[in-house]
């Protein structure tokens, strides 16, 4: 291993400027968010539309942006956008522009894979109490859906916070770009970018932590109303580990494997006629 | 069916039956789950459909709430012919009105408390009060025997419990049938016995009717008014539930009842 010697002396001088790069950081950051949180939510009922021309592009949009890197979407929209518009947009527009497209992706799946774990049996006994299905979807399916995928969006929001390092490539003045500039001032990359690592990590980690919280809190909910972990909010926000969900002693005894509480075997056919159903395209006459 | 069909089959006078089905067919990619089922129900009636798994009875059940779409056949109801040759009429709105649904899991709404469960639907449909609804509703849980569980929280519920607000919630759309569809299957005998036992309360106290798909023998002997075996997408034998169930003619029910019999 070579010696090297860190010279920590250059950071206290370099902290204005990288904290000018962190403040474009979560403009860019949080103008993605709150766009792609939003923007989302049509995009993931498109992507469940019955109609194939709707369904259709909606997938084809969020395939492209989900098997394709986020370094090539924000160049493609960088050069792309002035070649076909015929107008020259300033890089931060356009890395949000790109940003904004690639998260409204992701957070259409996420919407989209909250709202399809609702079971279909809760739908429909509402349908079966007369509610309309934009009442449906507002009162059961959304809170539902966006409860349970609450830590999946916190993690896409730290995901995205640390993605925008990439709008360094295109010369947006970020705190990554702002970092790789005063490492060539000061040739001191070494003390330079983990100071810029601990910039990210010291936002980045209490996110993560409140993620955690979050879903133990909502596995916690989720095991017949049981209390979350007790000892105050910071005690919660610790890493820990997850509550063991209590199985009934009814399934544990002999016999009852394989069979609902009632002792009544569950056969294939029965759950194949039940799916069947669920699957009837032609299932609601109203 | 022809137009021609049709306009005659309009012309038929509709059934004296609370509900009739006649010609009930319905096929799943292929498979005949139903074939040409006759069906009635008079008001105030407990029939207990019973029968194999995959026998159809739950798709019949289904048809009846308008869940699944009937290939063919004719549907009337409360003197309305709602369904012809499979197709849903107009008439069907104000008739599906008057049918509730238990299904065989908790349905409840889990983020939702028992109060908002039962609020939900009579405020955004028929527009009630506040007050008229929280009135409504603690009789409604009352009639189930759950009284003072208005502010519980679903998931501090036992399965019966959930299953009894669950009637209570359909009980507020002021339904005159009630399809249960396997509603104590995931319950232990003397709860689903509880659960069974509000049925049986709901149609003395209120008339209301019901059609309940179950494998529960000592409910269908002892509150049943009439018993449908199903096998292999037909009503094979249906009759009183004392008579169908100590001589049952058909194998198929006879080797049914001495499996479910211990």
């Amino acid at each position: 291993m070579t010696s090297y010697h860190f010279d920590w002396s250059i950071i206290p001088q370099s902290l204005p400027t990288l904290f000018k790069g962190l403040g474009l950081t979560l403009e860019v950051s949080v103008i993605t968010i709150i766009l792609g949180t939003i923007l989302g939510f049509p995009l993931a009922t498109a992507r469940m539309s019955k109609h194939e021309i709707i369904r259709w592009p909606a997938q084809a949009y969020i395939e492209v942006f989900r098997c394709t890197p986020l370094l090539v979407q924000l160049l493609w929209v960088f050069y792309a956008l002035p070649a076909f518009l015929g107008v020259t947009i300033p890089a931060v527009p356009s890395v949000c522009i790109a940003l904004t497209a690639n998260m409204t992706a992701f957070m259409a799946e996420t919407y989209r894979a909250g709202m399809q774990s609702v079971p279909v049996e809760q739908i429909e006994a509402a349908q079966m109490l007369r509610l309309s299905r934009i009442s449906i979807l507002r009162h059961i399916v959304v809170p539902q859906a966006f409860r349970q995928q609450i830590p999946t969006i916190l993690s896409i929001y730290v995901s995205l916070f640390k993605d925008t390092s990439l709008v360094s490539a295109l010369g947006v003045a970020d705190v990554t770009f702002q970092g790789n500039i005063l490492s060539s001032q000061t040739y001191r990359p070494m003390e330079v970018f983990t100071t810029v690592a601990i910039i990210y990590f010291v936002i980045a980690f209490p996110l993560t932590l409140f993620t955690s919280a979050v879903e133990r809190r909502i596995i916690s909910s989720s095991t017949m109303g049981a209390p979350p972990r007790s000892g105050g909010f910071w005690r919660q926000l610790m890493p820990g580990r997850r509550p063991v969900i209590p199985i009934p002693a009814a399934a544990t005894t002999p016999g009852a494997a394989g069979g609902s509480a009632g002792g009544e075997p569950v056969a294939g056919d029965q759950l194949l006629e039940s799916r069947l159903t669920s699957l009837n395209p032609q299932g609601d006459p109203s | 069916m022809s137009t021609q069909e049709e306009a005659l089959e309009q012309e038929r006078p509709a059934s004296d039956h609370f509900m009739d089905l006649s010609g009930i067919t319905k096929s799943f990619y292929g498979r005949t789950v139903l074939k040409r089922v006759d069906f009635t129900l008079d008001a105030g009636e407990i029939a207990v459909l019973i029968g194999k798994s995959g026998s159809g009875k739950s798709t019949l059940l289904r048809i009846i709430a308008g869940l699944t779409k009937a290939d063919d056949g004719d549907i009337d109801m409360m003197g309305e012919r709602v369904v012809i040759g499979g197709e849903y009429q107009k008439t069907w709105k104000a008739a599906r009105d008057q049918v509730g649904m238990i299904f065989q899991n908790y349905t409840l709404w889990p983020h939702l408390s028992v109060r908002q469960n039962l609020a939900l639907a009579p405020k955004k449909v028929l527009g009630e009060s506040d007050k008229v609804i929280v009135e409504r509703a603690e009789r409604a849980l009352a009639e189930v025997g759950m009284a003072h569980h208005l502010n519980s929280r679903c998931g501090q519920l036992s399965g019966g419990e959930r299953q009894r607000v669950a009637i209570a919630r359909a009980l507020m759309m002021r339904p005159r049938l009630l399809l249960c569809d396997e509603m104590t299957s995931a319950l232990d005998p003397p709860v689903a016995a509880e659960v069974l036992g509000v049925i049986t309360k709901l149609k003395e106290e209120e008339g209301i009717g019901c059609v309940l798909v179950t494998h529960d023998m000592a409910f269908a002997a002892k509150a049943a008014d009439r018993v449908s075996y199903f096998e292999e997408g037909v009503i094979a034998e249906e009759g009183d539930p004392r008579r169908l169930l100590s001589e049952p003619e058909t194998p198929g029910l006879r080797k049914f009842v001495d499996a479910v019999r211990f």
